[in-house]
């Protein structure tokens, strides 16, 4: 039979008219309508393909439970496994089925049902073992052509938002039990947050018939006045359209609003805000789940849950089908009994699991005053039909199988209380043998569960459990409620998991998961294959795994494991609940946190400079940094780099070092401070003088460098590498407050105070000379490491005689509002010396060729200063650094240590790659079995413009006696090694001529 | 993710801080004196109870200061915040507060969802 419209009762659809596409034909439905229902209302069924085995799946259910009908929706930048339940139509939206090729009745890949033999549980360990290439090469690219959902969606621009709430109470589901609750809280001195998943509150008061009236009034009119009440008081207030899909400790929760309902994306308006919501108390009236019953061909488009029917009729005025057939095992059917007969939809028949004399009277008597076919004791054998259910073969008291044909059957095999969000907040559940499933038994964090989300599944006492439960509330209202009731008394459920087979083919499968296509016989298959605990099954078989974790059916994946291991269900166990509880949009959790606002990009005051001056330019941290600057659109990397060497060599470069981590040390105790932090010693240090500085971690190994300028005892400026400056302050801080407290010093960053210059080559003294005119810059008045403030225009700016270059050299420190001007000033000054800028690329070479230590790429956290012939930098006759005593540990006091050398290729032409390994054999095998001896490996390696060949850096097992050795080095694409010979590291100016001029 | 009353600053989100590991290791005062071994101690060695664990934390995105606190690693509840230049709780302060998230034994793993 078809669908039909229930023009009787119901008020959540409006009677405008919404057009949408589905596969390319266009449909109508309603305002308000999912497009399941709209769909429903079309008499469309047969709505995507099954994962694994292509198998036509239909609408199972009504809501955010729903396995099988998940759709892709074009219109929204191709958002695929989108719940047809869940979604809203409007005008315009453009859906496609999933998972089907070439169209959703004629499919190819349902080829795989009967290949089911090979896809039985377990499949993806056991069948794609070999041989070996197999799996990459054949087996991969099949399954991912035909397994899986929806496509990836198209790239956008996340426009969801967070939002953030801090309450005294959260009540999550608007049901009738979230209603009750927030009516009890009303005008109390708690700020609540009432969160719904739907677009309307009411729950049961919309989906069903169960309650005719409440306190007298009709459905609709006491949830408008209720809902009135609540948002005219000042402490509620209430989220719609919002699912809370995590409870963390400590009663954080979080939760997925969809902010354009009903609406098509705009390039202006947030699609989906994040709340995250800390709470005092949790209240849980999230409700209840209907489970299926497994049994042959349970998947068929027109098996739909019983409550979901009924969901249909009265939210969306939808009957689905008007004239199906009931298979249940409770009482909660009863109702929807009621509505058809209401509706003049006389259901072909009804067959009830329980036998006669457990059916409550009300029950049976309704049946036969309405002349329904009924058949107790008795169950649904199986489904038939292609792509759509055509008859049900019903198995009777007797065992006799009768055969009815219909569209459509509606299942119901118990409820189970929502405990998802119970469990994840770690509280324990406990089954319940009358009602035959697991209900929230102790909480671990301030948590309330209400209503059926509790396993109070009576109506009646609905009332009187809420009042107890929140009386510890201050100032909550006793409340009374009188609900009119249109259903049996108790759910009085019998237990059934599955229905015996009568005949086995190919196509005959009774699903326990039909999004993941697991089969109960996949169920007995991995037990019998020894995973009986319920988390390894889970695993094994993929049971439960899909986006909508088994809501419809974990339960009775339990029940009937049980069976088959012959202990209690709660012996048994369930699998742990998980965060989300409903999938979460990526974009939802970025929010705002994409593209330039995912990473924020760190400028120098000179960048725009670098921009116009074509700088390369090179991540460092956060930091944006110029590589190197070309020269034309046809200069190359390498020629670049070589060309800066070279000029800087000659005359003179200027590098931005505005980066470089930057920390003001202060206080009474700064000196004793410093010497405790850094490897040097400062106390015979003069004032504005400068020195190159280790810091160690305790462990003995390098961590950070940098140059330490001493103005006073009491007040120190130190450099760090870009990279390391938070970590340095951090450290520094931590030893200050934790190990010596009584030290009187205090730390900041100054970082971002001042914007740095590196300028350098033998013409740098001249150009200092013409842009600060009024400073003696002779290597008398101004030698090497040391430093002065001098004035510039309104400001100061420091000048220190450092290099890193091995050229002479000098760093300037100067206000960054005053940094772009200055920099002009040192080029137009420098321009007929020769001046270039150069980036870090350039400065890495040139620091090479003197032999200079980068920490972090010469340095890998198991390196000492003794490793790196670093032993001057080490204040021996301090009693304490950080480090110190490590570095007399036998292991870091030993010979063959890795030490830093120097290496050089024999043929002059030849090139070292960095990172490859020293070996003492000319030839590598092609096919390496055995491990290979390899000395040490290369950490630095650049052609040298100055000496014209590759000079390198490598830490070699105990290289310093290993000078003019001849050693092989690696290469990342042969078998070949390079012949080269290890050497100092220092290839330049080993006497600082240079530096020092 | 919970809450910590930073001594200073009042309640905050715990990504405003940073961990630092236990508490109470005290850098030994004269490193030359001690063996390896017991310099090795301080710097590798630390416990990593399942239960009560004394540990540090930093304010890190706040006002940077370091304090004590008593945290049930199994629970994430915080016992209690003092700051560093307090007396340690006593052990005992807090042995009845003792609990696992699941009612599973103190020691070990396990994850148990249903109650026998
Ligand atoms: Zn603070």
């Amino acid at each position: 039979m078809s669908a039909i419209n229930n023009t009787k009762s119901f008020h959540l659809i409006s009677s405008q008219k919404i057009s949408f596409t589905f596969d390319g034909k266009k449909y109508t439905g309603f305002k308000g309508d999912t497009v399941a229902s709209a769909l429903l209302r079309n008499n469309i069924k047969l709505i995507g393909r099954s994962f694994k085995y292509h198998r036509p799946r239909g609408i199972y259910t009504c809501g955010i439970e729903e396995p099988n009908a998940l759709i892709q929706i074009l219109s929204e930048h191709s958002e695929p496994n989108t719940r047809a339940t869940v979604k809203r139509i409007y005008e315009g939206m453009v859906i496609v089925s999933q998972n089907r090729w070439p169209s959703l009745k004629m499919d190819i890949g349902s080829i795989n049902n009967l290949l089911s033999p090979i896809f039985s549980a377990g499949f993806y360990y056991k069948t794609f073992m070999g041989p070996k290439g197999f799996w990459k090469k054949v087996y991969e690219p099949i399954i991912r052509r035909t397994a899986g959902l929806g496509k990836p969606p198209k790239d956008f621009r996340s426009k969801s938002v967070h939002h953030y709430h801090n309450v005294d109470i959260v009540i999550v589901g608007g049901g009738l039990n979230g209603l009750i609750a927030a009516k009890k809280l009303i005008n109390t001195d708690y700020d609540v947050l009432l969160i719904e998943q739907d677009s309307f509150l009411g729950g049961v008061l919309n989906n069903s018939k169960k309650i005719k009236d409440i306190d007298g009034q009709e459905n609709v009119e006491w949830l408008k006045n209720t809902e009135d009440l609540i948002r005219k008081s000042k402490n509620i207030k209430i989220l719609k359209d919002t699912l809370v899909t995590t409870y963390n400790f400590k009663d954080h929760l979080i939760a997925i609003e969809d902010k354009a309902v009903e609406s098509a994306p705009t390039s202006y308006k947030s699609e989906l805000a994040l709340h995250k919501i800390r709470t005092k108390h949790t209240i849980l009236a999230n409700g209840h789940i209907e489970r299926f019953i497994s049994f042959r061909n349970n998947d068929l488009p027109g098996v739909m849950l019983a409550s979901s029917f009924e969901k249909y009729i009265h939210r969306y005025g939808v009957v689905p089908d008007s004239n199906p057939i009931i298979f249940t095992n409770n009482s909660s059917t009863f109702s929807l009994l009621k509505s058809l007969v209401d509706l003049g939809c006389k259901p072909l028949a009804y067959i009830d699991y329980r036998n006669n004399s457990s059916i409550e009277k009300n029950i049976l008597d309704f049946l036969k005053n309405n002349n329904i076919q009924t058949y107790t004791s008795s169950e649904i054998e199986g489904c038939d039909g292609t792509n759509i259910l055509k008859e049900v073969s019903i198995r009777d008291d007797k065992k006799n199988i009768i055969k009815i044909k219909t569209s459509m059957l509606c299942v119901s095999g118990g409820i189970n209380p929502d405990v998802h969000l119970f469990t994840q907040s770690k509280g324990l559940i406990k089954w319940d043998s009358k009602y035959l499933t697991f209900k929230p038994d102790k909480p671990f964090q301030n948590t309330i569960t209400l209503g059926s989300a509790s396993g109070n599944f009576n109506y009646q006492s609905l009332n009187e459990e809420v009042n107890d439960k929140l009386s510890f509330l201050k100032g909550a209202k006793e409340i009374k409620i009188k609900l009119n009731l249109n259903t049996a008394d108790d759910l009085n459920i019998r237990e059934i998991w599955e229905t015996k087979h009568e005949k086995e083919t190919l196509w005959s499968k009774s699903f326990i998961d039909l999004q993941n296509d697991v089969t109960t016989k996949d169920l007995s298959q991995a037990v019998s294959e020894g995973f009986d605990r319920i988390e390894h099954l889970k695993r094994f078989t993929t049971n439960s795994m899909g986006t909508d974790q088994g809501k419809i059916s974990s339960i009775n994946s339990l029940g009937i494991v049980s069976k088959i291991l012959n202990k209690n269900i709660s012996d048994v166990g369930t699998t742990i609940y998980r965060p989300p509880y409903s999938p979460l949009s990526f974009s939802a959790i970025a929010g705002r946190n994409t593209y330039e606002f995912y990473d924020p990009k760190r400028k120098t005051a000179i960048h725009s400079w670098h921009i116009k001056n074509n700088a390369v330019f090179e991540d460092v941290g956060q930091w944006k940094r110029p590589w190197y600057f070309k020269l034309n659109q046809s200069e190359t990397m390498h020629q670049a780099v070589q060309r800066e060497s070279r000029q800087l060599r000659e005359t003179a470069g200027i590098l931005d070092g505005s980066t470089l981590g930057k920390i003001e040390v202060k206080g009474k105790d700064a000196l004793e401070f410093m010497n405790l932090m850094y490897t040097n010693a400062f106390t015979k240090m003069k004032p504005m003088t400068s020195r190159y500085v280790l810091m160690l971690g305790e462990d003995g190994m390098v961590k950070d460098d940098g140059i330490v300028s001493k103005i006073n005892d009491q007040h120190f400026i130190a450099t760090t590498t870009t990279g390391g400056a938070p970590k340095v302050l951090g450290d520094m801080e931590e030893y200050a407050q934790t190990e010596w407290p009584h030290l009187k010093v205090y730390m900041n960053s100054i970082t971002e105070q001042f914007s740095t210059f590196n300028i350098s080559g033998p013409k740098s003294r001249a150009i200092m000379r013409k842009v600060f005119s009024e400073v003696d810059f002779s290597n008398e008045k101004f030698p090497f490491m040391t430093f002065n403030t001098f004035n510039y225009l309104d400001t100061k700016v420091r000048i220190m005689r450092a290099s890193f270059t091995g050229e002479l050299g000098y760093e300037i420190y100067v206000p960054p509002k005053y940094a772009l001007e200055l920099w002009e000033k040192i080029f137009r000054n420098g321009k007929n010396l020769g001046l270039i800028p150069y980036g870090t690329e350039t400065m890495h070479l040139l620091r090479a060729e003197k032999g200079y230590v980068v920490v972090g790429q010469d340095t890998d956290g198991t390196v000492t200063p003794v490793d790196l012939n670093l032993n001057w930098m080490i204040g021996k006759k301090k009693k304490d650094f950080i480090g110190k005593r490590s570095l007399s540990r036998s292991d870091t006091s030993k010979k063959n240590r890795k030490q830093l050398v120097g290496i050089i290729p024999i043929d002059k032409n030849k090139n070292i790659e960095e990172g490859q390994h020293i070996v003492e054999i000319k030839s590598l095998p092609s096919n390496i079995k055995e491990p290979i001896e390899y000395l040490g490996h290369i950490t630095s390696s650049y052609h040298s413009p100055a000496l014209k060949h590759c000079i390198a850096m490598a830490l070699v097992k105990g290289g310093n006696q290993l000078m003019g050795k001849k050693i092989f080095v690696s290469k990342s694409n042969s078998s070949e090694t390079v012949e080269s010979e290890i050497v100092n590291p220092v290839f330049l100016d080993p006497n600082n001529r240079r530096l020092l001029s | 993710m919970f809450l910590i009353n930073c001594p200073y600053c009042g309640e905050r989100d715990q990504s405003e801080f940073s961990n630092g590991g236990e508490a109470h290791v005290k850098r030994p005062e004269n490193p030359d004196s001690i063996s390896d071994k017991e310099w090795a101690e301080y710097v590798f060695v630390r416990s990593n109870p399942k239960g009560i664990f004394y540990e540090r934390w930093v304010h890190s995105h706040g006002c940077r200061k370091w304090f004590n606190a008593v945290r049930n690693t199994s629970t994430d509840e915080i016992l209690k915040i003092y700051k560093l230049d307090e007396k340690p709780p006593s052990l005992d302060e807090f042995k009845h507060t003792l609990q696992t998230p699941s009612g599973e034994p103190e020691l070990g793993s396990g994850n148990f969802t249903v109650k026998k």
